[in-house]
């Protein structure tokens, strides 16, 4: 009977210990180099002249499509305005549950999110913001015909705003003569803001476009019951265009200071805001043929001290995912696809910096191999993370510019040449 | 993989589903790591079964579970599956300290079948040479003058060469077993390369896969003269071709090494047998199939051990099993032979009226070459066979 148990549990033990077995601890390499008969991949290391087709698109994002728009006034330098445009005003308004008919109303204003400013970003002195009415039968996207418009006769409103009061939201008071005027005849509303400050400043509003537009707050009684009226920004025109309507339900404009990018340099942001075309010619034998692991397109930035030249924006690199039908540069620079998604990575600079910047672009890279040049273009996109909302602006010397410090491509890879054989 | 399932599928065909399906899940080798042990193209695990193992492989030439001596399978008077697990727990120490890892193999699967009274069939599969292992080690790599990038390279290798054995063993006598076995080596390696970086925003890793498939074969003869009071067995496997390729791509040609061996054994013990085998393999011919700075050394396997039959428990006997072995193992690590000295130890007994056959044994394993490295294991070996 002992015998039997102690069978019994022998068998056991060895069935344990044959299942245990079955795990494994396989890392190693400490004994490497001595016991390593394998060696790591040799990486090569080159850097081309890769750049084929290089150029700086102005008016990029188009108007109406920035995610905030850029309130400015740097005296002579820059002057941008917003415009938001209520295009259909309610004639009625809630009060206990009942539907009235706005015939009077008590307070009118505009309620505006902003980026609320950090303390390196406070105004140096007051602001005031003026409201004008800028409805016009004229061309109403043209900066010169729109900024003649904010003329005193115009003036419905404008408040002053002592540096440390500014949050995240801007209350402007508006005319409400103005308002029931619209109301009551159905009329729409435009409404362009001007900054007016003593020391150059610029701000950033938000839009229908990012989801945080400003609005309309109509008060039509004195009575507590009333509920106020919310009216969002809408625009009916271009009548015949609901796509671009949409865009201008608020937008910003430049009435003085835009500027274009000298020859010989390539343009990020600024204003108007632009972004940079990238063809890049890389030899297929190393695209296709082996592993490359770094991929960085070396930019010679050139000093900018037009305006705020120590603020700091994000430039990005950008995948243009337009079909290689589209041919015309400034459509095809409006279909970027999002950096993260080929992990592509930004940098933060400085107008007034210089020197040599490093993109860094091997998720990009990459997804050429094996695609063909006229299917899959080498193409990329430069933006600012703040494109039309800050007036900073990022250059860089272009292919036309002197060997030193024309665009280059670093790449380094690895040659497939492991057999894997011992 | 191809080439061995094209195999496993033509010994379906001939010897039946069962005994197929064993033998290419066979194939799949388990995993190890780069060590003293695993240089070149693997490690040779001997082909040995787990009873075999604990004499030393001193049994090696008439054990019929042994995939070695094609007429020892002679002995089987009973259809038979057989199916072995072999992990091995090591120890690899170096003046940069030690290292311990671990992996699980199935080296042996088999399967017999007699036809008639006078001959056997059998099926075989057992890992030829294991190169399973992961390697990863650090390195900084110079791009230019001042840019340097620290990466981490691992090597994954996966799979094994397998040695797959149609044998035909006839026994006019109870004294005389004579047999022949055709060899299929196949198999294959998948060697995973992976770089990594430790700066992941400026540098992305890659891969690099590769599989490369063994073809190859070989032919193999063997004696057994038995008698009351001692046997004596030999055994010899001519290599043919051997060739390494990836895809259509031929990498490398060369041949199966030749192997002979022979053992004495005294059966004066009922049931019992005492055993000293030795046994030649020219792993030189190996070389060609690897890059030129691959090594094979001709090397030999001796052993001595014995199988005793030991104490009964509950009506069964327990086998008592010992035995010493010394080997040149097939391929230089750092320019050095390495030798092999081990010690074993088994039991074996049988269950369920005799129809299901247990072994296990346990092998220590001391590794050394002239360089500043040894290599210390543990291996345990358990085997089962069935008579169904």
């Amino acid at each position: 009977m002992l015998h039997k148990k102690l069978l019994g549990l022998a068998t056991l033990a060895v069935a344990t210990v044959a299942i245990a077995a079955c795990s494994e601890q396989l890392e190693g390499g400490a004994a490497c180099p001595l016991l390593c008969t394998n060696q790591p991949i040799t990486l090569l290391d080159t850097t081309i002249d890769a750049v084929v087709v290089d150029t700086t698109v102005l008016g990029l994002p188009p108007i109406g499509s920035e995610a905030f728009m850029m309130l400015a006034s740097h005296g002579d330098t820059l002057d941008a305005r917003a415009i938001i445009r209520f295009d259909t005003l309610p004639g009625s308004y809630t009060k206990s549950g009942v539907d009235s008919t706005i015939v009077n109303i008590d307070t009118a204003q505009l309620v505006a999110p902003i980026v609320k400013p950090d303390s390196a970003h406070r105004p140096k002195a007051p602001i005031t913001i003026e409201a004008y009415n800028v409805d016009t039968t004229g061309a109403d996207t043209i900066a010169a015909v729109l900024g003649s418009l904010f003329r005193p006769g115009r003036l419905i409103g404008s408040k002053t705003f002592a540096p440390e009061s500014l949050t995240d939201t801007l209350r402007i008071p508006i005319s409400t003569d103005t308002v029931l005027d619209r109301v009551k005849s159905g009329a729409r509303l435009r409404v362009g803001l001007r900054l007016v400050s003593s020391v150059g400043y610029n701000m950033q509003l938000g839009t229908v476009q990012s989801g945080s537009n400003a609005q309309l707050r109509i008060v039509a009684s004195k009575d507590t019951a009333a509920r106020p009226v919310l009216v969002s920004p809408l625009s009916t025109t271009p009548t015949d265009a609901s796509f671009l309507a949409d865009q201008l339900s608020d937008y910003s404009i430049v009435v003085r200071g835009a500027t274009s990018t000298p020859a010989g340099l390539l343009g990020v942001g600024g204003v108007p805001s632009r972004r940079v075309y990238f063809r890049l010619s890389i030899p297929s034998h190393i695209v296709d043929s082996t592993s490359i692991v770094r991929a960085s397109l070396l930019l010679t930035q050139m000093p900018n001290r037009r305006l705020n030249p120590k603020d700091s924006i994000f430039v990005f690199p950008s995948p243009i995912v337009a079909a290689p039908l589209v041919t015309d540069i400034k459509t095809a620079l409006q279909f970027l696809g999002g950096a993260a998604e080929v992990g592509l990575d930004s940098l933060k600079l400085a107008p007034a910096d210089s020197g040599v910047r490093s993109f860094e672009i091997v998720g990009l890279v990459r997804r050429w191999r094996l695609m063909d040049t006229t299917l899959s273009p080498r193409t990329l996109a430069l933006r600012a993370g703040t494109e039309g909302q800050a007036p900073q602006e990022i250059n860089f010397f272009s292919s036309r510019a002197g060997n030193a410090v024309r665009p280059r491509l670093r790449l380094t890879y690895a040659p497939q040449t492991s057999t894997g054989l011992p | 993989m191809t080439s061995l399932r094209s195999t496993g599928a033509s010994l379906v065909r001939a010897r039946g589903l069962t005994i197929a399906a064993l033998l290419v899940g066979s194939a799949a080798s388990a995993r190890a790591q780069s060590n003293l042990s695993i240089q070149g193209f693997g490690f040779p695990t001997g082909q040995f079964s787990a009873r075999t193992q604990g004499t030393g492989g001193a049994l090696a030439e008439s054990d019929p579970l042994t995939p070695i001596n094609p007429a020892a399978i002679g002995a089987f008077q009973n259809r038979v599956l057989f199916f072995q697990l072999e992990p091995e727990f090591r120890s690899v120490k170096t003046p940069a300290g030690s290292e311990h890892t671990s992996t699980a193999r199935y080296p042996v699967i088999l399967g017999a079948l007699p036809l008639g009274s006078h001959f056997v069939v059998g099926l075989s599969s057992s890992t030829f040479l294991d190169r399973t292992s992961t390697t990863s080690f650090l390195t900084r790599q110079i791009l230019t003058g001042t840019d340097t990038v620290p990466m981490t390279t691992t090597y994954q290798i996966a799979g094994a060469m397998n040695d797959n054995r149609l044998a035909l063993a006839w026994a006019p006598y109870q004294w005389l077993r004579v047999g022949a076995g055709a060899h299929a080596i196949t198999g294959h390696n998948l060697i995973d390369i992976t770089q990594t970086f430790a700066d992941t925003i400026v540098f992305s890793s890659f891969n690099q896969k590769t599989i490369i498939g063994f073809s190859g074969g070989a032919a193999s003869l063997g004696l057994q003269l038995v008698s009351k009071y001692a046997s004596v067995a030999a055994s010899a496997r001519w290599g043919g071709s051997l060739r390494a390729s990836v895809g259509d791509t031929v990498l490398g040609r060369a041949n199966v090494p030749d192997e002979f061996g022979a053992s004495f054994s005294i059966l004066a013990i009922p049931n019992s047998s005492i055993s000293v085998r030795t046994a030649h393999e020219n792993w030189s011919v190996i070389r060609g199939l690897g890059t030129p700075g691959l090594v094979g050394v001709d090397g030999w396997d001796s052993s001595v051990g014995a199988d005793i039959a030991g104490p009964r428990i509950t009506n069964r006997t327990i086998f008592l099993r010992a035995g010493a072995r010394k080997r040149t193992l097939p391929f230089q690590a750092a320019g050095a032979t390495v030798r092999e000295r081990s010690f074993s130890g088994g039991l074996g007994t049988t269950f369920a009226n005799g129809r299901v056959m247990a072994d296990v044994a346990a092998i220590r394993a001391l590794r050394d070459a002239d360089i500043a490295a040894s290599e210390r294991a543990w291996t345990l070996s358990f085997g089962v066979s069935v008579r169904p």
